[in-house]
Formats: structure tokens, C-alpha cells, sequence
């Protein structure tokens, strides 16, 4: 059976006027969101677990910026006494640890999940219970950690936490197991993220949008997320080894039975630089994304930009020996890592030429989200090319475990993320809200950030030189250091003032901002073809598309597809290369097994870190929730072979 | 703006077999998380091997080269009635998926059972040393796997017994097979890396 | 930003842009040449970037595409950009695997070997030669000849750490299991500072060392001066501090030659008085540092393994009259 098209030179007799009225209103029906608690925790809607995605993420975002001020506060004199060394070891890791696992890599696969299914023209993700339980399992990951380091047992290893210092011999005690299942969570969560979003982009599609019409942020996303399906094992795996060589004695660290400290680092870096790339390839594609409606053009080189975002991926996974160039590993295959180092800078060098390039030949409006792509150029140029320098063996082992070390991967995370990040959420708010945040708090907040990141970071550079080494609670006084480090505090403060502006602008807009409309930016991308915020079907009629930026080559009458059921939740399977309509997929409404399950883990994982029987004890919970979300009901309108028996 | 309709999909099936099926590649990114942990695992096993000056450390015995071929052979089996019940799921064949997924359930529990034995005749443990610890935390994953198999095969009987099935289902047992095919091909290679270790038939006993 | 490098010289300045070995200063060319050419790099981009956001550009019509000669233009200058970009990344590999050569170069046969096992937060330095009779053995100060090249073997007792001493050399980890080796020249006679590099815990913040490049005569007297045991007291008060020494804590974790005080888990201090500093080179060694060290190590290092010593007065000077006659 396939789709039957109606001629397109045929004038269809438009039905009568209130048929899409009725159709609307059974629709709204049909994708209600639940209401009360049990309907909070059984959303199953990926707008509002999108958002629920940003929102948490934001708040780690917040205690890790309040950690970084507490660190810089110790730092801004020496032999200061605001924290000793137990407590900055802690403030430490919890920020190193907050940053990647619970604000930067969920913020940016959050955003995915707000936006990719509207961007491709389809109703939900593909698995929607399963986006579910991934964001509890996040949550409980982040609440896990935080409750630790509030009871004084937080980690104090490092964000990577090398062994043997990790291990049980020099961290007694259960701060680093808190550390390596907070792990297991964020990981489980991501994974689950990245499969829904391939299975998404690759059969949700709109009918039209064949794979060169995909917009560069959902090349982004996919790319990003075949790196977390190939990347997040070697971590969990990892920190499964840790927890079992503290838990119940085994020996895969400890050279004394064969284990290897340097094992340990393999395989944390063959995660650990993939995941960096995890959190700035969305960032180019949110880049990519800003500048169209800011300059009214389409981005300058399409095949180029996808071409490099591939590229990236695949070269990001041989470049994890970098960091571990002053390890003592033979010098002909630490040149094979310098090379591969330097020759990623290829592909993102294209992609600064093509959006400079964009720049060149286009209409300006400098608002906000704008000035961020600026502020993300200019950042993320001197942090990569001080990456480039890294990448040197010898001049790396001057300056490795330095606060030049600091200073380039917060150029590079703050300046190639999360700027573009600010400029992302100041972008898509109207769409999420309804609303439009303030343009003048917007340029306001911009210049504190701009100009604290600066403050607090380049001086670090100069530090990484005078010889001042990483993750030292103090410094003595001779060393000169002090100056430096009490600007880069002041820095810090100018830069969360500058957050704190923006997190307010959020606050007060929501509640009194502009209505937005549904296209205040003029974009060019298909979750602008929708009312702001969505409806919980996004789209009465699933769009067609027929180029690159729908939105910019819109005609009076839209293509759209009719014949999707709205008396209950269907939307459209399509094919992987053209996306020709396939078959209609039901889609499951709100359930509570998702939450149900995501404790089940949570049990396990929390009481295996006291006894390996969290793992049998666990699995009854877990077990019990699965089997409840996926044994049918035969409620779906399938046709049904063999009836219930009573 | 109006909206014109080009496209009317109200023709189209609501289920689909393969990777026409978004649930295949849900499958399909599990199957590539999982074996890329394996393969990482194995990676970690070469690593470790490759710095010690004895592998396997002095004292490990084989646990024996006839029982553990032959609970590959047992598992290797397992294959064919999965095969089959998937091919009665294709022809909407209840009472044969049933009969075949119950086969296929009675060799896998088997195929456990020779496991425990196997792991019985271990002269180690996973604190013993490095080896002990690979080689029993990567069964202990593999045997996970292998559980959850049992548990997926037990409810899908049961639901063939009990109903409502549906056509939808029909493509959930197929892929239930292709996930089984995936466990049996992860102890492949460790079968052979483990059992087929030089260091370790060299000072074979049993 | 000229001024901010230029530091004081306390005990041994630290900068690994003054350098004074020759691997860091073959290493402070690399950093100048990549400085420049990635200068030049950013220069350039910014200067495109301002020109493409500053531009005058046509009244703009409805948003779409770029038009073709435009996009035609704009590919042949993208295509440039790159084929500059890989060149010049091409001239920094060669740059920087060139360097790599030359750092490792060094080496001489017949060399000072000089073993350096990190621990929790201080430094063992014990000198190699194949008469156990001449094996110095010392803690937290390495002494060199200035102008050779010595070989540093490196390993460590717990967890990793990382030995760095930027006017000489770029880093090398100390790894449980993974003993390795780096050689370092000072070209001049002079203080050179070291720090642990590698986050090992507690008091990773306060394990400096010192590396004192001596001309050769005087690398042999203080040679010499370190393979002899232990002074012998000359005062009543010495003695009393040796006797303290020996029958109290003290002796547990460290060893006086000559002495029956020969713990292993600490600093050997056999010529304590002879080194500059204490307690990792975080405080120099005048008698009052010593007392307040030994009297309340947590104070100083909180977390260190060193418990306090509950001394009385006539104790304690006993114990410094000893100490300090250590030479």
C-alpha cells in the first residue's frame, strides 16, 4: 500500500470550513497533556520534556558557576583560607563534574529534543516513553551527586579521576563510587537520547525532506549522537571497572595483579575527547542555525558545513592520547595523536570560513542571538588555535596540567558552547514561550558575559606559564601568581552577574515579555511553521517539503499531508534516504512506567554502590516497570490475532 | 496561510516489518552501544595482556576445552529455533512461534547451566588478579544478557499463550530473534580470545 | 603583559618561558613560532570577520539563497582559506615533531642517573651508582652538575604524579607500574624550581622540589659532603635532641644515617641542615620553620601524613639544636 498523492494541478475542493476546525479541536483531545502530578510524571511530549531538559540543566548550570566562584574566591589570595583542601577538592570535582555530565552534555541533547522533531516535520520522538525515562534517569543522576556533596561525601578525584587516587586504596570511602554511578546515570541517559534522535531524524522525516534538505542542526544532533553511541560505553565501561575494583576487589587498576593505572585513562580519553565533541558540535549547528534569519541568507556552503560536521566526528575518536602526552608513551605514537590533533582543525576551520562567509554576504540585524555567533567566532578562534598548540607534544608538556590547559578548554566549552548556547535559548525562548525576551537586558547580559569570560579566562593563559599548576587549593605568595588570579576572580564575578541578567531576562519575560507569534525572526527552519509555543501535535497537518529552508520558499497554499488518524496518536514513518511516506506509526500517550522504571535504576545503582546485591534487589523494580510499559493492552486499534483470554 | 493537501496517508499500513520499523533501529542503537562495550572490553583485555609478563597468571588452569566448546555449541544452537520462531512470526504462525521460542528457551537455560559449571571449574576469582577480573566480569555481563533473554523469551510465550496479540507483535518476535542472534555473536570472539588463549590451552588440565 | 612575565627569582623562579635548560628552551622556540603564525591566523579571521559584519550590502529583498556568482566567489576564497589552513598546519607538525627530536636527543653516556620516587606530597631522590657505597640518598632537593645532561628515572610509591621543572624541561608522569625515564640539562649554575604536576591529593597544592645546578667541583663537594653519615652531636642539647629522635616517633618514618632512626615512610634527613628548604620546598629552612613544622605539620600541610608532636619547650630546642647541626 502506499500514499496516494492528489494531483497537485487539481484544485481540491476545499472541504468544508469547519471540518479543519473539528479535526483540530478531536486532535487536541486526542495529544492532551495529563494533567496533575501523576500527568507531570507520566509526559510523555517531547516540547515539555525538552524544556524540562533545559530548565535542569540550567539550575546545575547555576551550582556549577556558584562552585567555580567559591574556587575563584580561595584563589584570589594565596595561602587563602575560605576553603582547605578537603572541601576545594570536592568544589572542584562537583564543578568539573556538574559541568560536563549534568549541564553541558543534557543541555545540549536537550535541546535536540525540543527541537529536532519539529524541525524534520513530525509529531514526537520515536520513542517517547523511553525520552521519559531518560530525563528522570538524568535527574536522578544530578540529585544523586548533589546529595552526596551535601552530605560532605562528595568526590574529590577530579572530574576524571585518575586512578590509583580514585581507587580504594587512596580514596577509602564512597565519594567516588557516588561519583562513578552518577556516571552510569548521565550515560544511560544520553544513550538513550541518542538512539531516539537517529531513529527520529532517520524515519520521522517529512514527506520531501531527503537527506541534503536536512537542516544543519539536525546533522548536528545525528552526528552528535552516533558519537554518544560509539563514545559513552568506554566511560560506563570504565567507571563499571573502578566501582568494581572498590566495591568487591578487582584488580583492573592495580599493577601489583596485573592491572594498569594507564588503562584507566585509555579508556576515560577515548570517552573523554569524543565528549567534547559531543558538546560543541550541536553548538556549530545552533550557530549554523542563528545565522540565516540574522543575516537573510541561506548558510554559505551546505555540503561543506555537513561534510565537516561528519569529519569531526569520525576524526574526534582518534585523539584521545593527547591527554596523556606526559605519560611516557613511545614518541612515534604520540606524533600519530599530534597529527590527528592538528588535523581536526580542518574541518572546523571550514566551518568558520563558510559562516564568515555567510556573514559576508548578508543583511545584518545585530540582535542578541547574533552578537552571540560573534562572540563565539572570536572566542572559539583563540581557543582552538591555543588547542592547536596543544596538540605539539613538546609544548605540551610544558603547559599540560597548567591553567593554560584551563584557559584553552574553557575558550573552547564556554566560548564554542556555551555562547552559542545563550544565543540559542535567546533564539528559540519565543518559540517556547510564547513570548520575546527583552532585546536590551539581552545586549546587557551579552556584554557582562563577553567581557567577564575574557577577564576571568586570558589571564589564566599568562598563569599556565608562570608554572601554575591545575587543581591546587592554594599557591604560595612568592610565586607571584596573585594578581593574575585575583583579576580572573573579578572576571568570574563580572561573568555570573552577566548569567544571573539573562537567567532573569528569562524569568520576568516569561511572565511579561512580548507575545512573539509564530515567527518573530523570520526563519527559515519548520518549527517556525507552528504556534508558538506548539501545540502538543505540533502540526495539524504534517508539512511537505520541497527545498533546504522551507520556511524561506513557502507559497501560499502549504503541501501537507492529510489522512493521519485524530482519534488517536499517529504520525507518519518515512524513508531513510528520500523520506517518502512509509506507514503511519502509533505513538504511545502518557504512562507512569517510565518513571517507575527510572527509579528501579536509580535503587539499583544507588544500593550497588553499597553492595553488589543493589544489582538483584534492583532488578525487581526495574523488571516489574518493564513489563508493565510494554505488555499490551490492545488498545491501539492494531489488528489483533489472537484475543485477550479471560 | 492555507494549507493544501498534497499527500493522503490515510491508506498506509500501521505496522512494518524490518528496518521499515523505527523499533528495529531502536534495536539496532542498542545493539550498537552493547557491542561496542564488548569490543572495548576485549580491547581492555588485549591491553592488559600485552603489558604482563605472564597471561594468564601463574596457577590458571583451563577450565576445559570439551565443556566449554561445548556450551558454545549449545549456544550456537540456540540460533536455530530463534530462526524459526521468527519465521513463523513472518507467517503469523502462533502456535509455532510458541513452540519454537519454548525450544530455543529450554537450550539457553541449558547452555546457563553449563555456565555455572564452567565457572565452577575456575581456579580464580574476580580478585584474584586482572585476568580473573576481566575474564568474570565480562561473563558476568555476557551472562546478564543471556538472563534478560530467558525473561524476554518467558513473557513473549506467555503472551502468546494469554493474548491479545496483535499484528504489531508479530515484528517485536522477529526482532526479539535478531536481538538473541546479537548475544550469541558478542561470546564468539570471547569465547575464542578466553578459551583459545595460547598462554592459557598451554597449561590446560582439563 | 611584559611585565606579568617577568618574575620574581624567590628560590628558584618557575617560568617555563625563561628558560634555562636546553629542552625548554628548544621548547620556548616552538611556543614563539606557534605564537606568531597563530597570531597572524586570528588577525586575519578577525580582520575578514570585521570587514564581512561592517560591509555595505544592497537592500535586501525577501531571505533566500546567496546568488550564484556570489556563492561562485565566495567558494574559490573558502577553498584558499583552507589550502592556507592546511599548509600552515603542516609547518606546525613539522615544527613540533622536530622539537620532539631534539628534546629527546639529549643524553651522554657515563651520566649522573638520579632515581625520583614521588609520594604523598614529597620526593625521594635517591643517586644511582654501582657501589652501594656511593648511593646518596636524600629528599625534596636534587643537585646536578651544571652543563650535563643527567638522566632522572621516575616512579612513585602511590598514586601519580607528574615531575616538572619549567626552566629545565616539560613534564613526565610518575605512574605506579609505569617507571620511566626522562634526561634534563641545566645550562648554568643556578636554582631551578620543580613542582608536582599531576593532582595527587590533599597536598598536591604544596609538593614543590628544588634542582640545584652546581659547577662541577662543587657538585663534588656536595657530593661527598651527602655520602657521609650522619654529624655526630658536639653539645650536650644535640645529643639530647638525637636521643629524642631516636626513641620517639620521629624514628618510625625517617632515617638518620648513622643513627638508629631509619623509618622508610618519610624524607630521609640525614643532612637536613644542608638543604634550603622544608617540607616539599614550601618553606625555607630557618629554625623557626623546623620548630612549627615538626610541632604542627596539619597547620602547614592539613592532610599530610605527618601527625603533630606534642614537645615541651627544652624538647623541641633539643631536637633543633640536633637538627640543625645536620650538615
Amino acid at each position: 500500500m502506499s500514499a496516494e498523492p492528489i494531483d497537485p494541478g487539481r484544485t481540491v475542493e476545499d472541504p468544508p470550513a469547519d471540518v479543519p476546525e473539528a479535526d483540530r479541536r478531536l486532535l487536541e483531545r486526542t495529544w492532551e497533556y495529563a494533567s496533575g502530578l501523576w500527568g507531570w510524571l507520566a509526559e510523555v511530549d517531547h516540547t515539555r520534556i525538552g524544556v524540562r531538559y533545559i530548565a535542569t540543566a540550567l539550575i546545575f548550570f547555576a551550582l556549577g558557576g556558584i562552585e567555580a566562584l567559591m574556587m575563584r574566591v580561595q584563589l584570589a589570595r594565596p595561602e587563602n583560607g575560605f576553603l582547605g583542601p578537603d572541601l576545594y577538592n570536592q568544589v572542584f570535582t562537583t564543578h568539573g563534574s556538574t559541568m560536563m555530565f549534568l549541564f553541558a552534555v543534557p543541555i545540549m541533547l536537550g535541546l535536540g529534543v525540543y527541537l529536532v522533531p519539529m524541525m524534520v516535520g513530525t509529531r514526537n520522538l520515536a520513542f517517547p516513553r523511553l525520552n521519559a525515562f531518560s530525563y528522570y534517569v538524568y535527574l536522578i543522576g544530578g540529585l544523586f551527586l548533589y546529595a552526596a556533596f551535601f552530605l560532605n561525601t562528595g568526590p574529590d578525584a577530579g572530574w576524571f579521576a585518575y586512578v590509583p587516587l580514585s581507587g580504594p586504596q587512596f580514596s577509602p570511602g564512597k565519594r567516588v563510587d557516588v561519583w562513578a554511578q552518577m556516571i552510569t546515570f548521565t550515560e544511560i541517559s544520553s544513550l538513550a537520547v541518542a538512539v531516539n534522535l537517529i531513529t527520529t531524524i532517520f524515519k520521522q522525516r517529512a514527506p520531501g525532506m531527503s537527506l541534503n534538505r536536512i537542516p544543519i542542526y539536525v546533522w548536528a544532533m545525528l552526528v552528535t549522537s552516533f558519537m554518544v553511541i560509539f563514545a559513552m560505553p568506554a566511560v560506563m565501561l570504565s567507571s563499571l571497572m573502578l566501582a568494581l575494583d572498590r566495591l568487591v576487589d578487582t584488580h583492573f587498576f592495580n599493577p601489583a595483579e596485573g592491572g594498569d593505572a594507564l588503562l584507566w585513562q585509555h579508556l576515560f580519553w577515548f570517552f573523554g575527547h569524543p565528549e567534547v565533541y559531543i558538546i560543541f558540535i550541536p553548538a556549530t549547528g545552533i550557530v549554523s542555525t542563528i545565522l540565516a534569519p540574522f543575516t537573510r541568507r541561506e548558510v554559505f556552503g551546505y555540503m561543506a558545513l555537513v561534510l565537516s560536521l561528519v569529519a569531526t566526528g569520525f576524526i574526534g575518536f582518534g585523539l584521545w592520547v593527547h591527554h596523556m602526552f606526559a605519560t611516557g608513551l613511545p614518541q612515534l605514537g604520540l606524533s600519530f595523536f599530534t597529527a590527528a590533533s592538528i588535523m581536526i582543525a580542518i574541518p572546523s576551520g571550514i566551518q568558520m570560513f563558510c559562516w564568515i562567509a555567510t556573514l559576508w554576504g548578508g543583511k545584518l540585524r545585530f540582535k542578541t542571538p547574533l552578537l552571540y555567533v560573534l562572540a563565539f567566532i572570536f572566542t572559539f578562534m583563540i581557543g582552538g588555535l591555543t588547542g592547536v598548540m596543544l596538540a605539539a607534544v613538546p609544548f605540551n608538556t610544558q603547559v599540560h596540567d597548567t591553567y593554560f590547559v584551563v584557559a584553552h578548554f574553557h575558550y573552547v566549552l564556554i566560548g564554542g558552547a556555551v555562547f552559542p548556547l545563550l544565543g540559542g535559548l535567546f533564539y528559540w525562548f519565543p518559540k517556547m514561550t510564547g513570548r520575546m525576551l527583552s532585546e536590551t537586558w539581552g545586549k546587557v547580559s551579552f556584554a557582562l558575559v563577553f567581557l567577564g569570560f575574557q577577564v576571568t579566562f586570558f589571564p589564566q593563559h599568562i598563569l599556565g606559564f608562570e608554572g601554575m599548576p591545575r587543581r591546587v587549593y592554594t599557591y604560595l605568595p612568592e610565586t607571584g601568581w596573585g594578581n593574575l588570579n585575583l583579576l580572573s576572580t573579578v572576571g568570574a564575578f563580572i561573568l555570573g552577574l552577566g548569567v544571573l541578567v539573562f537567567v532573569g531576562n528569562m524569568l520576568a519575560s516569561m511572565m511579561s515579555g512580548a507575545p512573539a507569534g509564530d515567527d518573530p525572526w523570520e526563519s527559515d527552519t519548520l518549527e517556525w511553521s507552528t504556534s508558538s509555543p506548539p501545540p502538543p501535535y505540533n502540526f495539524q497537518y504534517l508539512p511537505t517539503v520541497g527545498a533546504r529552508a522551507p520556511l524561506w520558499h513557502r507559497s501560499e497554499n502549504q503541501p501537507v499531508v492529510v489522512g493521519l488518524r485524530s482519534d488517536r496518536r499517529e504520525f507518519l514513518i518515512t524513508g531513510m534516504l528520500d523520506a517518502d511516506p512509509d506507514h503511519r506509526q502509533v505513538s504511545p500517550g502518557p504512562t507512569i512506567w517510565p518513571f517507575f522504571l527510572s527509579l528501579g535504576v536509580g535503587i539499583t545503582f544507588i544500593v550497588g554502590i553499597f553492595t553488589p546485591w543493589g544489582l538483584p534487589i534492583g532488578a525487581v523494580p526495574c523488571a516489574i516497570s518493564l513489563i508493565a510499559w510494554f505488555w499490551p493492552r490492545g488498545d491501539q486499534g492494531h489488528h489483533v490475532l489472537k484475543e485477550k483470554k479471560s | 496561510m492555507s494549507e493544501r493537501p498534497v499527500l493522503d496517508v490515510s491508506g498506509l499500513p500501521t505496522t512494518a516489518f524490518g528496518h521499515r520499523d523505527p523499533l528495529w533501529w531502536g534495536l539496532a542503537g542498542l545493539m550498537s552501544i552493547e557491542g561496542t562495550m564488548f569490543a572495548i572490553m576485549a580491547a581492555s583485555y588485549f591491553y592488559l595482556r600485552g603489558g604482563a609478563h605472564l597471561w594468564p597468571p601463574a596457577g590458571t588452569l583451563h577450565p576445559g576445552l570439551g565443556i566449554t566448546t561445548l556450551n558454545l555449541a549449545i549456544l550456537l544452537a540456540s540460533i536455530v529455533p530463534m530462526h524459526f520462531a521468527a519465521d513463523a512470526a513472518e507467517r503469523e504462525d502462533l502456535p509455532k512461534i510458541r513452540l519454537w521460542l519454548i525450544v530455543a528457551t529450554v537450550l539457553i537455560v541449558a547452555f546457563l547451566g553449563v555456565r555455572i559449571a564452567v565457572l565452577q571449574r575456575l581456579t580464580f576469582r574476580w580478585n584474584s588478579h586482572a585476568y580473573g577480573s576481566l575474564i568474570w566480569t565480562t561473563v558476568g555481563l555476557h551472562t546478564l544478557h543471556v538472563v534478560t533473554g530467558i525473561v524476554e523469551n518467558l513473557l513473549l510465550i506467555t503472551l502468546l499463550t494469554k493474548g491479545p496479540v496483535e499484528d504489531k507483535h508479530m515484528d517485536d518476535m522477529r526482532l526479539n530473534s535478531m536481538y538473541w542472534y546479537f548475544v550469541v555473536a558478542c561470546w564468539v570472539p570471547f569465547y575464542c580470545i578466553f578459551f583459545l588463549d595460547p598462554g592459557l590451552l598451554g597449561a590446560s588440565a582439563g | 603583559m611584559i611585565l606579568a612575565l617577568l618574575l620574581p627569582n624567590w628560590i628558584g623562579g618557575h617560568s617555563s618561558l625563561h628558560s634555562h635548560g636546553v629542552q625548554a628552551a628548544r621548547i620556548e622556540n616552538l611556543w614563539w613560532l606557534m605564537f606568531w603564525v597563530c597570531s597572524a591566523v586570528f588577525v586575519a579571521v578577525m580582520v575578514a570577520t570585521g570587514i564581512a559584519i561592517t560591509r555595505k550590502t544592497l537592500p535586501s529583498g525577501p531571505p533566500g539563497p546567496i546568488a550564484p556568482q556570489s556563492r561562485r566567489r565566495m567558494t574559490r576564497v573558502v577553498a584558499g582559506a583552507v589550502g592556507v589552513t592546511i599548509l600552515t598546519l603542516f609547518v606546525l607538525l613539522f615544527a613540533s615533531v622536530s622539537t620532539s627530536r631534539a628534546v629527546a636527543s639529549l643524553g651522554a653516556p657515563k651520566a649522573t642517573v638520579i632515581k625520583v620516587t614521588g609520594h604523598q606530597w614529597w620526593w625521594a631522590v635517591e643517586y644511582q651508582d654501582l657501589n652501594p657505597s656511593r648511593i646518596v640518598t636524600t629528599a625534596n632537593e636534587i643537585h646536578i652538575p651544571a652543563g650535563r645532561p643527567v638522566l632522572i628515572q621516575l616512579s612513585s610509591a602511590d598514586v601519580i604524579h607528574s615531575f616538572w621543572v619549567p626552566s629545565l624541561h616539560g613534564k613526565r608522569d610518575l605512574i605506579p607500574g609505569h617507571d620511566s625515564a626522562i634526561w634534563i640539562q641545566a645550562d648554568r649554575p643556578g636554582v631551578y624550581r620543580g613542582l608536582c604536576a599531576e593532582f595527587c591529593g590533599h597536598q598536591h597544592a604544596h609538593m614543590d622540589f628544588l634542582v640545584i645546578a652546581d659547577p662541577p667541583d662543587r657538585y663534588g663537594a656536595w657530593y661527598n659532603a651527602q655520602l657521609a653519615s650522619s654529624t655526630l652531636p658536639a653539645t650536650p642539647s644535640q645529643q639530647y635532641g638525637r636521643q629524642l629522635f631516636e626513641s620517639g616517633p620521629c624514628a618510625v618514618c625517617h632515617t638518620i644515617q648513622g643513627t638508629d632512626a631509619n623509618g622508610k615512610l618519610g624524607p630521609e634527613l640525614t643532612h637536613l641542615a644542608s638543604r634550603r628548604t622544608l617540607a616539599a620546598a614550601i618553606l625555607p629552612n630557618t629554625r623557626g620553620n623546623l620548630g612549627g613544622w615538626i610541632v604542627d605539620p596539619q597547620s602547614l600541610k592539613p592532610g599530610s601524613y605527618m601527625p603533630a608532636n606534642n614537645l615541651k619547650p627544652d624538647e623541641l630546642q633539643a631536637m633543633l639544636d640536633y637538627l640543625g647541626s645536620l650538615k
